[in-house]
């Protein structure tokens, strides 16, 4: 069918790429401490990209029986397209990558559910008043590009995730904890979910409170993706291209505390955005990004790279349903050495952010940010006191990751993010 | 359509059972700076099924229309797995309705070539001012036509036609940039985004003036909010708070949020209303087959009712509102907002200033969340209030405050309603975003955080 259609469309074309989706997932879900719901779906969908007298055209649909409307809605389209700066990529060597795991299509429903139950049942028994929801869900995609210019690729990829919220409401003191694991890979997380939503619960059974100004600050691994957005819009190569982004004229530059390291790694095993190829057919990489706090690298799609003189990184990221463009893949923080108590430790008055609401609505470009604490502890003398609410924190991320004091050494992956908890010299607490 | 899936929903056995299903397509015109990013048309159908056994419920959603009747299998066997206490809906009359969609200057009508021109035209605006050095520009008419289904009989076809553009102009001076966005359109057609010059123009002197604003100082401030931020202040600040999902099987939630707590002052009014013609939460009958209606959240600074679904309302014992909604066919409906607002009060803006001291007037929407106690939201800009009189702007501002007393610190209330829709929406529990409509009149507000250096 794919064959058909490509066929069908190089008639109105000098390239033509099709790029399909096929996806089941299963989820079950808890609300109010109990199984609520399970739900499946099955997507299927197919973008059209062409080019036609050297410019770009593209239309999507879901529905592959009715080609004809697909091929004329890409070809009126590349009449008005911006002029192609790349031709599609041929056939190429692709390394063997882990994005899949084969135990995650026998995991059976009734498993997703006791798994689920067992982790509600853990807080419940140590929290009987708390009300938790939750989500486990699998999935299992079928990625196809096919091009004029011999390109073919097909692979299968899974995810599996685990996430649950711990919710109470107390007059003048609402408390909510979110948590969750997501890989390419099964496993069974329930209780080290558990434990970490109890481990949360337990601190802020104490009220810390915090003075305005500014304070020495821990972010959780689960919170510092936060301060990372700001960069990830900077090293996007389109973003460099409209000329906004602060990293322009950067590259070799030191832009970040100097023990800093960071990477962009579609390779990296059982990690959700791990694949063969990006989402134009070009191999995956591990692209340095910042090295001892030096910029190494801007990210590209092959569109971008053409505008800009330069070669695609393979991050031609996108669904069936929009043309390709720059974004980071798995987002990889080395680790450093030291131990999230070191940092508590060395603190005499600050706070530890976990939890935030407000995030991208500040001049994110920019690296300002302005965000209410939703999880935070107050620090004081080396322990832990307890909560800190209705304060905002604000800051800018550029500057912040300029001020590092420590990277923890345990990172964890928080979506596509992987990091440790990161201790900045300081913060601004408003409140 | 009718007759294919009332015979599809017979065959199978469950206490309830839905299907929707959806026909899209939308024509979209993205630009990023000189260049465009995206244009053309593309297609989508898909649909959802919902079904609920005695103590569960079963959700399959799927683009293959051909293979309903297996998924109808699949979402009756998902439910039977669920065993626990029993949910009940809210009894609703069987109906049976087809609403055609009626627009003045039909988007399909227009050539592809006349929307690109008038977005190359805007675009070129956006990208005139001198310190400029970049824009965004979106445009989608998107023609959407539902079918609902249920096992109570019920059948409701509706149609509808959104028409929306999103513009940004993005200012740079030296290391300093800033950008500023303008968002129209809503239920409704090509006329919408017609002759918009003139906000193009007024986006780019917004963009650049804001190179020229001073950084917030973070502190507590009297502030007076735009009409816009007002509806945005309605929305997050007590919106969210009202849609009954989040509490029906909360007892503590429930006793906080009991009808008839003081919330506001009296003159304090906040209102959802589904049928206002032309507005972005615009529907008459809401996801699960319910006619929408006019609810009263906030009624003279009590809390008046809340926002339901079929579930809700029945385990709550509550008057159903026809709230719920789904973003598309791939999400089931939950309860939602439709258009949300603040009624007018008797203030004109010169007398709510004239009391101020020191204080900060906010306008223009970037974003805001709630945790439903906090709220954040994020104006576009500001300007600093001094003796009653607007001083000079600021920008970076990022406000936040506490649910159930920042309501209770609004002062004063102006007698300019505004409605706002446009591209963007209300994003809850992963589906985002939904196309919803905000406004209300100037307000005066003690005591607010805001965020800043």
């Amino acid at each position: 069918m794919m064959k058909e259609i490509l066929e069908m469309a190089a008639a109105y074309a000098e390239e033509a790429e099709l790029y399909r989706v096929r996806s089941k997932s299963s989820e079950v879900i808890f609300e109010a401490n109990r199984l609520k719901s399970i739900d499946s779906s099955f997507e299927e969908g197919i973008g059209l990209r062409i080019i036609k007298q050297g410019k770009i055209g593209f239309s999507s649909s879901t529905d592959l029986g009715q080609p004809r409307p697909l091929v004329k809605a890409a070809s009126d389209s590349a009449q008005f397209g911006q002029k192609a700066h790349f031709h599609l990529p041929s056939a190429d060597s692709t390394s063997s990558v882990e994005c899949y795991d084969d135990s995650l299509i026998s995991l059976s429903l009734e498993q997703m559910v006791r798994e689920g139950r067992k982790a509600i049942d853990l807080i419940l028994k140590e929290a009987p008043f708390l009300h938790c929801e939750g989500e486990v869900a699998k999935i299992e995609a079928e990625i196809s590009i096919l091009n004029t210019n011999g390109l073919s690729h097909s692979y299968k990829r899974t995810s599996y995730t685990f996430s649950l919220g711990a919710f109470l409401a107390e007059e003048g003191n609402f408390l909510g904890i979110g948590e969750g694991e997501a890989s390419v890979k099964y496993h069974d997380w329930s209780s080290s979910v558990a434990q970490r939503i109890l481990e949360a619960f337990r601190l802020t059974r104490k009220k810390g409170s915090i003075s305005p100004g500014k304070h020495p600050v821990i972010f959780t691994s689960k919170a510092v993706p936060l301060l990372l957005q700001s960069l990830k819009q900077g090293i996007n190569g389109k973003v460099l291209q409209k000329k906004i982004s602060p990293l322009l004229g950067k590259i070799g530059k030191p832009v970040v505390s100097s023990f800093i390291d960071i990477f962009d790694d579609a390779l990296f095993p059982f990690a959700l955005a791990t694949s063969p190829v990006d989402g134009e057919g070009i191999p995956s990489r591990r692209t340095p990004i910042i090295e001892e706090g030096v910029l190494k690298n801007f990210i590209y799609d092959l569109q971008t790279a053409g505008l800009m003189d330069t070669e695609t990184t393979s991050n031609g990221a996108r669904g069936y349903g929009s043309l390709p463009s720059p974004a980071t893949s798995n987002f990889i923080v080395k680790e450093g050495k030291v131990p999230l108590q070191e940092m508590v430790k060395d603190i005499k008055e600050g706070i530890i952010v976990d939890q935030v609401i407000g995030s991208g609505q500040g001049n994110v470009l920019m690296g300002e940010f302005s965000v209410n604490l939703d999880l935070g502890y107050k620090v004081e003398n080396g322990k832990i006191k307890g909560r800190v609410k209705d304060v905002m924190v604000s800051g800018n991320s550029y500057t912040m990751l300029n001020n590092v004091l420590a990277l923890g050494s345990e990172s964890r992956f928080i979506g596509t993010t992987r990091t440790p908890p990161i201790y900045f010299k300081e913060i601004n607490v408003a409140g | 359509m009718k007759s294919f899936l009332s015979c599809c929903l017979k065959r199978v056995k469950a206490d309830y059972l839905e299907i929707r299903y959806e026909e899209v397509k939308v024509v979209g015109i993205h630009y990023v700076g000189k260049e465009l990013e995206a244009i053309g048309e593309s297609y989508e159908k898909g649909g959802g099924i919902r079904a609920k056994s005695r103590g569960g419920w079963s959700f399959v959603s799927f683009n293959d229309l051909s293979k309903l009747k297996d998924y109808l299998e699949l979402a009756t066997k998902g439910a039977h797995l669920i065993k626990g206490e029993e949910i009940k809906l809210a009894s609703l009359p069987a109906r049976n309705e087809v609403i055609s969609v009626e627009v003045e200057l039909d988007p399909a009508d227009i050539s592809l070539e006349e929307k690109y021109l008038l977005c190359n035209r805007y675009n070129k605006i956006l990208l005139s001012g001198k310190e400029i050095q970049t824009s965004a520009l979106r445009y989608a008419d998107i023609h959407t036509t539902k079918y609902f289904i249920n096992s109570e009989g019920t059948y409701i076809e509706q149609e509808r036609i959104d028409t929306v553009l999103g513009m940004r102009a993005i200012a740079r001076r030296g290391d300093n940039i800033q950008s500023a966005h303008m968002g129209i359109g809503g239920v409704g057609g090509y006329g919408l985004v017609k002759e918009k010059a003139e906000q193009a123009e007024e986006t780019v002197k917004r963009a650049q003036d804001l190179l020229d604003a001073e950084p917030a100082k973070g502190g507590k401030y009297t502030i007076i909010v735009d009409p816009e931020l007002s509806g945005v202040f309605a929305h997050e600040a007590f919106g969210h708070l009202s849609e009954a999902d989040f509490l029906y099987e909360d007892k503590r939630l429930q006793k906080i949020m009991v009808l008839g707590r003081v919330f506001g002052p009296p003159g304090l009014n906040i209102i959802d209303e589904p049928r206002i013609k032309g507005e972005g939460g615009y529907y008459l009958y809401d996801d699960e087959g319910v006619p929408s209606q006019k609810t009263y959240l906030i009624k003279e600074g009590r809390l008046s009712g809340r926002l339901h679904s079929r579930e809700t309302s029945a385990k709550m014992g509550e008057e159903i509102t026809g709230n719920a909604r789904a973003i598309s066919y791939d999400y089931p409906p939950i309860v939602r907002m439709s258009n949300t607002y603040i009624a007018a009060g008797d203030k004109s803006f010169e007398e709510m200033i004239e009391g101020v001291g020191e204080g900060i007037y906010l306008k223009g929407f970037r974003g805001g969340q709630t945790n439903l106690e906090m709220f954040t939201f994020a104006p576009e800009e500001g300007y600093l209030i001094k003796k009653g009189r607007l001083h000079h702007k600021i920008r970076d501002l990022n406000l936040s405050g506490n649910i159930f007393n920042t309501l209770a610190s609004i002062k004063a209330i102006g007698n300019d309603l505004v409605l706002f829709t446009g591209p963007g929406g209300c994003g809850k529990g992963g589906q985002s975003p939904l196309p919803v409509s905000t406004g209300g009149p100037h307000l005066q507000i003690r005591d607010v955080v805001v965020g800043g250096k």
